[in-house]
């Protein structure tokens, strides 16, 4: 990646208070059913009360979210709105497919069909700061903020002067979408405290989660606490594979495993992919601290971007909040840190961001 | 005439999630769209499949639906005349 991702500000919508930064994780929320959903921040904010009465939860998260995020980077109309989502707003789609069936295809009304698709957030977002400009949606389950991240790298590596995008991702839960992924093996079988997820680590599944998660993002340096250097997918890599890609992605950014102060791991709890998590633990440098997100965030396809915005908070809070260390490394400075996230389907996301000096 | 009238207004408030009104807040004669109520044509393709729900009418004409989507009134009226359920 040769051109960083400037990060100018994160905004994120999560079972955490994360809307109200100086509130975070205290107190931590977390659920006893598996199920986390997000504290809800006042939607009105910034949508009008004759919009936001027609939209789902969703909608209000991507939106608010999307919204803060600019006015936070002090951006007006961004030059491009790039999200990824796995599943778009999954109430407005259920609503919208129960229409379908108890009234037999006929007498539909329009606003859970609308709504449903998966870049109806795009389209307000784009709507509410009266942006025309390149307007995308990628829906690629576990890599969908990823590609979002990606296309958003190659704008700005192209643009001959400064530009301003934002970028992001959303996925929602509800009951149905629970019940569903539950027998798939998705979920834990056994109720579990949030907080005790890693404790949970010789069961098969993980607990549900949801959240909106955005980022103004530029190639300009100026304002941003932290850039992302460096991104890669992979497809169910062996463990090998794995430590290879991050060996590889440091000395392509001239690091060594030793320079890397935080490792933000996005451990699910899952047994089915400890084959990963045990050998990339055991094989970081004394000097990493280890740190995990998904009992704060719950899993679901676009949680690296709870993983991202807690990353670039270490950044600005200039700290490793102890609730979120799961093992204490000897570094006490924070300028590079890896995200690393695992999905259930066991692929894996790496970013590599590093602090703007 | 009028519980058919109190029984559209909630009708309407629930389908276009009119947050925070009651039916004695929706004047029978009041517009629905611009100054009155302040809708826009997403909520009258939305009462177009409310009358055709609750009351098995069905509008196929755009400039007869216009009409009958005036008002709480004319809505009501149109409905005692051709209710089907």
């Amino acid at each position: 990646m040769k051109q960083p991702l400037y990060i100018l500000s994160a905004c994120s919508i999560s079972p955490q208070h994360t809307y109200d930064v100086e509130h975070f994780l205290d107190p931590i929320v977390s659920s006893d059913d598996n199920k986390l959903y997000v504290t809800n921040p006042d939607y009105a904010k910034y949508i009008s009360p004759v919009a936001i009465r027609r939209m789902s939860r969703m909608l209000k998260m991507g939106i608010t979210a999307g919204m803060h995020s600019l006015e936070v980077a002090g951006v007006k109309t961004p030059d491009a709105i790039i999200i990824g989502t796995a599943r778009g707003s999954v109430t407005d789609m259920e609503n919208f497919l129960k229409d379908m069936i108890n009234l037999k295809e006929e007498a539909l009304t329009p606003t859970g069909f609308i709504q449903s698709t998966y870049n109806s957030v795009n389209g307000w977002l784009a709507m509410m700061t009266k942006s025309t400009c390149y307007n995308q949606t990628y829906v690629h389950r576990g890599f969908s903020l990823e590609l979002c991240l990606l296309d958003a790298q190659m704008m700005l590596a192209e643009a001959t002067e400064k530009q301003y995008l934002l970028a992001g991702g959303f996925d929602e839960l509800t009951e149905e979408y629970f019940i569903i992924r539950d027998k798939i093996d998705y979920y834990k079988d056994e109720a579990i405290n949030s907080g005790n997820l890693l404790s949970h680590y010789n069961t098969k599944g993980s607990i549900g989660g949801e959240g909106a998660h955005f980022f103004t993002l530029s190639n300009d340096p100026a304002n941003a606490a932290c850039a992302i250097h460096s991104l890669r997918m992979l497809q169910k890599p062996t463990s090998q594979e794995l430590q290879q890609a991050i060996a590889t992605m440091l000395e392509q950014n001239g690091l060594t495993n030793d320079d890397l102060d935080v490792m933000m791991c996005g451990m699910n709890g899952d047994s089915r992919n400890r084959f990963l998590i045990d050998p990339l633990i055991a094989g970081c440098s004394p000097n990493t601290t280890i740190a995990s997100f998904k009992q704060f965030s719950g899993e679901y396809d676009t949680a690296s971007g709870f993983g991202l915005w807690l990353v670039n908070h270490l950044f600005t809070w200039k700290a490793i909040p102890s609730a979120v260390i799961y093992q204490q490394g000897s570094s006490n400075s924070i300028k590079n840190v890896l995200l690393c996230n695992v999905t259930i389907a066991c692929n894996v996301t790496l970013m590599l961001v590093t602090k703007v000096v | 005439m009028e519980d058919l009238k109190i029984k559209l207004k909630q009708q309407i408030i629930e389908s276009l999630n009119l947050q925070g009104m009651k039916p004695e807040d929706i004047d029978d004669n009041a517009p629905l769209f611009g100054d009155g109520l302040g809708l826009d044509s997403i909520d009258s393709l939305e009462l177009m499949v409310l009358l055709e729900r609750n009351y098995g009418i069905k509008i196929e004409d755009a400039r007869e639906g216009r009409k009958i989507l005036t008002s709480v009134q004319t809505m009501a009226e149109y409905i005692q005349q051709h209710s089907k359920i």
